[in-house]
């Protein structure tokens, strides 16, 4: 059921029209954590500490990859920053975060893709690439022949995963670290692709 | 020896506007960065230090230096080449108009510390800000790119209006101090009022400076008024530009800025004038030096706060707020001003 | 004339005209699956069910005659209900396995599925399994499960080819469709069961898993491989190359001409595909021809080049050695824009006498009543109206190679015909003696290394053009592909050549 909720238009009076009293009030707020931040800067660096670095393993996490265990807002706004010093301390992801596909795969190690071309057809950036064949398994017709993702050319929609009918590819890796020296090495293959599986 | 002491003097004016423009780059982006909760450039370091950052001002320029400066076909060289100099040269040019100090008196000799004196010193920078446009609407000219043209021309009809807007501002302050010699207006401020109050133009004219500092930040393509370029959305005149040329381009603006912040700390601010303490000999020299600097550093900081609080404005709005705002607010503060001087006198 | 009502509008038509036929003229598509238009109406899907003013029950549009005052609907309730209903029963046994499924795209059931279909079956039993993918012929793949016993496929083979390798058998939950037995599906119509087939039961073993449907582009084209000039949609897939094994055509479909072809295709025009990316020719070519079981050495031309120094050559040794030394190997594969410049040039310009048309014996073949006719070019008609009738088309290969062997002839141009795989070796060995042999052609074959000159022409799907069928029906084709490298058609080489010929004698173009 949409409900209408008619909201009221914010007052357009002189006051805001001038626009400078709206300009003052936001630079108190800028200032205000300008001036927070810098004392809390300056207190980490008087701690010793350079600021905003505190070692990885206070946080739980692995050198690199997924953290077992965020930092909270608390830990990190005591910081007077909330950066993650991303490679040196682990990458923060949130539990929905697409990183690398990875291909799942049935209980006896075949691929559970049934090569339908919905993931390839859907995929805005056109970095799948499927070719099909006859699967010997009389209970399976179809399977994918060959499986290519060019990461080169992905944009981690997970567009793919949202249209996969069968649940055959998942962007749960936690892999975010996909760079190489050579656009080939970009693409990854079937094999490549099932290996967290 | 006169002449000699004027050079000394204008390698100091160049060297004062382009160390500021180093420093402004890191400025920029570690206030930006401590106001919003991030940290900002750290990872430049010589051995290991890192020093908050600040070799990313010696890192910057060697990566822009060392960038392909890559020239896309179909442009007209010559002037895509030009365009950046003239962006910059000019703003470059005013700085050797401003007293950075009054008159000090050392083994015998008076020395003044403003390199070009003038007596229509303020014409002239506002001349060399007018000249600066010529570059930006040439890049854009020059680059046979639609953005690029787009965004030259409406950083001409921007930078047009706000140079309106900057000169009508200060028409008031111009009109109390009965003069368009900086270092005149500037000596006129050097005084207490009641013994207490410093006589400085922001005390006579608060909207006049207010007024002045959105016209300075309009007039200096600075973000919420940074529609020429506008890198994020919008593109602009400089599109086409890569490498050291682009860096001249970024050098512009935070130049430009200078420029509009040593007008600010001259005309509303006192000059070098610092109340109370000396400013004569070679302690007083460096006094006002540093009064001035000081001045020009706090206005300073207060644009770059503005600059990362406001969202960009559009472009019918920015207009409208020159031609609408403030310049019929301009006017009024400078027939209000006359009106004053006339009741006084 | 019957003045009815459908869907509120007042619509005319004929007398006992079927009620599917005047709502599809009227725009209004009625859902069906056994009735077609070329098979007849059984009456057995009851997907069509109308509803008609004053009959009490819902009545079959496919069976249902059109008779003045009657007042129809297709989208009350009542049918609405009717159809899911009966969609629900299509269900019961149907896998739905849509992703995996060919016909997936250009499903009827899909289709009638995704607009009135109830997602949630009633249906509490487990579906039957069947034959999941069962090679019943040569080209057909047939799925039991997917079946939904329409008998289009059966009534086509048993009313239309009159082989009836397919029918139905048990009844009920038994039911299935199968071969008969003994039989194979391997008559030359046997493709058409995949197109009437409305789901994915009867697929085509060429095509499967090869391109999904909604991946290809269609153009309107004709058939070349045979005289009759059948409608047919080159479906081409070009953008995604890893598909379709880097074949750039996915197949042929039959395009619906009631004047030459009805709805179907014989198999040898619907396969003739698969070899038009095949041995191809890109580059314009002089050459050094290969001793035998060697390739060609060539110098690459552009077109320019190519076409000066063969007017150039041919002008020298007519003037030494006669015209009359020159002979033409063509085919009814030209079409006839082909035709038209092919005359300008050899017969007005060069005043050639020699052409070899001749058909025999590797454009001949079986020919039946229903499409297939003996000549297996589309076009030799279109040469007979510009003159090259069975006069010039008597000339056989017999009488050219012992004028051959005689010295009579000094010079050859081919067009688009395998001397060497035609004639066999001793025909490649008599072009060695010539001293100006031109090929010119869409594939290489094995005379392609024995020319002189190696001309690239496009196949049929790379360029427009019209064919003149055996009946003398004028029918144009559309241009589907791109050429490949170099190529261009076959009246723009002769044109080229010709202007060449003509500005080299001082003559105005």
């Amino acid at each position: 059921m949409i409900t209408v909720r008619t909201v009221e238009r914010p007052p357009r009076d002189l006051a805001v029209q001038v626009f400078l009293l709206e300009v003052v009030k936001g630079l108190g707020v800028t200032y205000r954590h300008f001036f927070v931040n810098l004392w809390r800067h300056l207190l980490g660096l008087a701690g010793g500490r350079p600021a905003g670095s505190p070692p990885a393993a206070a946080w739980g996490g692995s050198p690199r990859g997924r953290a077992s265990r965020p930092p909270s807002g608390r830990a990190l706004a005591a910081r007077g920053a909330v950066t993650v010093q991303y490679p040196e301390e682990p990458a923060v992801l949130g539990r929905r975060a697409r990183t690398r596909h990875r291909l799942l795969k049935r209980p006896d190690g075949a691929p559970r893709c049934t090569s339908c071309l919905l993931c390839e057809t859907v995929c805005p950036a056109r970095c799948i690439r499927i070719t099909a064949e006859d699967s010997p398994d009389p209970g399976i017709e179809k399977r994918a022949r060959t499986f290519e993702i060019d990461m080169g050319l992905c944009v981690f929609c997970g567009h793919c995963v949202e249209a996969c009918p069968v649940d055959a590819i998942r962007m749960d890796t936690g892999d975010m670290e996909l760079p190489a020296l050579h656009r080939r090495e970009m693409i990854w293959d079937m094999k490549a692709l099932m290996e967290d599986s | 020896m006169s002449i000699l002491w004027v050079l000394v003097k204008l390698g100091a004016a160049l060297g004062f506007g382009m160390s500021w423009a180093a420093f402004l780059g890191w400025v920029e982006r570690k206030q930006s960065a401590v106001m919003q909760d991030r940290i900002g450039a750290n990872r430049a370091d010589i051995l290991g230090f890192k020093l908050i950052g600040l070799f990313h001002t010696i890192a910057d320029p060697i990566k822009l230096l060392t960038k392909e400066d890559f020239v896309p076909a179909n442009v007209n060289k010559t002037f895509h080449a030009a365009a950046p100099a003239l962006a910059l040269g000019f703003p470059l040019l005013a700085l050797a108009a401003f007293p950075f100090g009054g008159t000090f008196t050392v083994g015998g000799w008076t020395l003044s510390l403003q390199p070009l004196g003038s007596k229509v010193g303020l014409l002239y920078v506002l001349a060399m800000l007018a000249v600066g446009i010529h570059g930006v609407v040439m890049a854009g000219y020059a680059s046979n790119s639609c953005y690029g043209l787009m965004g030259g021309l409406r950083g001409a009809s921007q930078m047009l209006a706000y140079e309106v807007c900057l000169a009508t501002t200060m028409a008031g302050a111009v009109f109390l101090y009965g003069t368009l010699d900086l270092a005149e207006a500037v000596r006129w401020q050097a005084r207490m009022l009641g013994g207490w109050l410093p006589a400085w133009g922001i005390v006579f004219q608060p909207l006049g400076f207010v007024l002045f500092l959105v016209a300075g930040a309009a007039l200096t393509k600075r973000t919420p008024f940074d529609l020429p370029e506008g890198e994020s959305e919008i593109v602009g005149f400089h599109v086409e530009y890569s490498g050291m040329k682009f860096g001249m381009f970024m050098m512009t603006d935070l130049i430009e800025s200078v420029v509009v912040c040593c007008l600010a700390a001259t005309l509303f601010l006192g000059g070098w004038h610092a109340p109370f303490l000396p400013l004569d000999g070679l302690v007083g020299a460096a006094v006002m030096v540093g009064a001035f600097t000081a001045k020009v550093a706090l206005v300073m900081f207060l644009l770059m706060q503005v600059r990362w609080t406001l969202p960009r404005f559009r472009f019918d709005q920015l207009l409208d707020l020159g031609w609408k705002g403030v310049l019929p607010a301009g006017l009024l503060n400078f027939f209000l001003t006359a009106w004053g001087i006339y009741l006084w006198r | 004339m019957a003045r009815i009502t459908l869907n509120g509008r007042p619509i005319e038509t004929a007398d006992g005209a079927l009620m599917i036929d005047v709502a599809k003229e009227a725009g209004i598509h009625i859902p069906h699956y056994c009735y077609h238009p070329a098979l007849g109406n059984p009456g057995n899907c009851r997907m069509c069910l109308v509803e008609v003013q004053g009959a009490p029950k819902l009545q079959p549009a496919c069976r249902l005659k059109a008779v003045d005052g009657m007042v129809v609907r297709t989208d009350s309730p009542a049918v609405q209900a009717a159809q899911a209903g009966a969609l629900e029963l299509h269900l019961v046994n149907h896998p739905l396995d849509c992703p995996v499924c060919d016909q997936s795209g250009e499903c009827g059931l899909q289709d009638y599925y995704m607009t009135i279909g109830r997602y949630k079956s009633g249906v509490a039993e487990d579906k039957r399994h069947m034959a999941k993918r069962k090679p019943i012929g040569p080209h057909v793949m047939l799925d039991q499960e997917r079946c939904l016993w329409c008998t289009r496929c059966t009534r086509f083979l048993a009313n239309v080819v009159k082989t009836a390798e397919l029918g139905i058998f048990g009844r009920g939950h038994g039911q299935v469709v199968d071969l008969a037995p003994g039989k194979v599906l391997d008559n030359p119509y046997s493709g058409n069961v995949v197109d009437i087939c409305p789901v994915g039961a009867l697929t085509d073993r060429d095509f499967r898993y090869k391109v999904r449907a909604w991946y290809l582009e269609s153009v309107d084209s004709v058939c070349p491989g045979c005289s009759r000039g059948c409608g047919v949609q080159v479906h081409t897939s070009t953008k995604r190359p890893w598909h379709n094994e880097g074949r750039r055509v996915a197949r042929l479909k039959p395009r619906y001409n009631p004047e030459v072809n009805g709805h179907w295709i014989c198999d040898e025009g619907r396969y003739s595909y698969k070899t038009l990316d095949q041995d191809r020719l890109g580059k314009v070519l002089r050459l050094r021809p290969a001793p035998a079981g060697l390739s060609a050495v060539g110098t690459e031309l552009s077109w320019d080049a190519a076409w000066k120094e063969i007017a150039g050559r041919a002008g020298e040794l007519m003037a030494d050695k006669g015209a009359g030394g020159l002979a033409v190997i063509a085919s009814g594969a030209l079409s006839n824009e082909d035709w038209r410049s092919f005359k300008k040039l050899f017969v007005d310009s060069w005043k050639v006498v020699q052409f070899l048309f001749a058909p025999e014996p590797d454009q001949v073949g079986p020919e039946d009543s229903l499409l297939r006719r003996k000549e297996k070019v589309p076009n030799l008609k279109g040469g007979e109206a510009l003159g090259f009738g069975t006069e010039f088309r008597s000339m056989s290969w017999d009488a050219l190679a012992r004028s051959i062997e005689a010295g009579r002839i000094w010079g050859l141009y081919v067009v688009d015909r395998d001397v060497a795989g035609v004639w066999g070796p001793a025909a490649a060995g008599l072009l060695g003696r010539l001293d100006f042999v031109v090929f010119q052609g869409p594939f290489k074959g094995g005379t392609g290394d024995l020319a002189h000159y190696r001309l690239p022409s496009t196949a049929y799907v790379e360029e427009e053009g019209s064919f003149t069928n055996f009946e003398g029906r004028l029918q144009r084709y559309a241009k589907a592909l791109a050429p490949l490298g170099a190529a261009l058609p076959d009246w723009e080489i002769f044109e080229g050549i010709l202007a060449r010929h003509r500005a080299g004698k001082g003559e105005a173009l």
